[in-house]
């Protein structure tokens, strides 16, 4: 995992992937997904409920804890804010 | 058995005071339909071997947890020590709760804090702690045990009633936020059981009892088991946010 976290553009098309997989989004392709559009409403037009299985997924793929709804608003923000996100962790970690 | 198609073979349960009388009887009730149980207690030890050794005779995998649901770390500790053995739980019985009846002139703070600690604060981080793994999943049954009380109000229970009566809110709230998640949360009222509370109460009192149910028998911890292993079998993946009353009648 640690190769795919320190290379941005893999990151974010993982993160696309695992987005479409786990609230198996049909219809939406990992293109449509603009990495700096916001994923909540308007962007991807996900709500608070997939958020907390974003939160599980993330938890469980990268060990990484989103510890409250402020934490989640600002990883949440967009794909390049939630890899953004992932990276600083594993900063912090190693 | 015909009525082994309710189907728990190896779904995993925690009944949380789950060593005496309604608990007890939920966690063998699971047992008994081929689930794995891990019953959890807070303070006596004497019961909860007793129990253990009952389960083990009737269940495939089970665990004995000594917890106090009313503090954080503790139920953290507890889920993830069940999480390290077991993977995964499908099914939470939030069952443990305590009453301190004083008429509310002579209630104290302390009598108000510790039944709403443990019947509501309880099922709240108990709750909390398990549904993580039960989003990934996406299955998941939450069972809360609720109290006459709470529907109909009861002299000497403001405490108790208030906290029963939270509970069901937090049911209702709790099934809205998971219902998309394969996740239902309901609760369980039962009536008055026979336990042995009940079985010491003077014949007066236990007439006057009787006389306010319908049925005209006290229920049998097993008559809500029944209820709450409906709630927790998978085609009852329907229902969520309910109140289901088994209880003679009465309310």
């Amino acid at each position: 995992m640690d190769e795919i976290v320190n290379n941005s553009e893999a990151l974010c098309e993982f993160l696309k992937k695992m987005i479409i997989d786990t609230l198996k989004l049909e219809g939406v392709t990992v293109e449509r997904i603009d990495r700096s559009a916001p994923l909540f409403r308007k962007g991807l037009g996900l709500d608070s409920i997939d958020a907390l299985e974003l939160v599980v997924a993330i938890e469980k793929i990268f060990d990484v804890i989103i510890e409250d709804e402020e934490v989640g608003k600002r990883a949440f923000a967009s794909i390049s804010a939630l890899a953004g996100f992932i990276q600083n962790k594993y900063k912090q970690r190693n | 058995m015909a009525h082994n198609s309710v189907g728990f073979k190896d779904r995993r349960v925690i009944v949380t005071g789950g060593t005496k009388g309604l608990g007890k009887a939920i966690a063998l009730a699971f047992a008994r339909e081929g689930a794995w149980v891990g019953v959890n207690y807070s303070s006596d030890d004497e019961s909860a071997s007793r129990t253990e050794v009952e389960l083990e005779s009737v269940a495939t995998k089970s665990l004995l947890l000594k917890a106090d649901v009313s503090i954080g770390a503790d139920v953290q500790k507890m889920i993830s020590s069940v999480l390290d053995q077991w993977e995964y739980v499908d099914i939470l019985v939030n069952n443990a709760g305590i009453i301190r009846d004083k008429l509310l002139m002579f209630l104290d703070e302390e009598d108000w804090d510790r039944v709403l600690e443990v019947n509501l604060k309880g099922t709240y981080l108990c709750s909390r702690a398990i549904i993580k793994t039960m989003i990934a999943r996406r299955f998941g049954r939450i069972i809360n045990i609720t109290s006459p009380s709470a529907l109909t109000g009861r002299a000497g229970q403001t405490n108790y009633a208030a906290s029963k009566g939270g509970i069901i809110s937090f049911t209702r709230s709790l099934s809205k936020e998971m219902a998309r998640l394969g996740i239902t949360v309901n609760a369980v009222c039962p009536g008055i059981i026979s336990t042995p509370m009940i079985e010491n109460l003077d014949q007066e009192t236990k007439s006057n009892l009787l006389h306010m149910i319908p049925m005209g028998r006290f229920g049998e911890p097993e008559d809500v088991a029944w209820a709450v292993l409906f709630l927790a079998s998978e085609k009852a993946g329907y229902i969520t946010g309910q109140v289901l009353a088994a209880d003679g009648g009465l309310t």
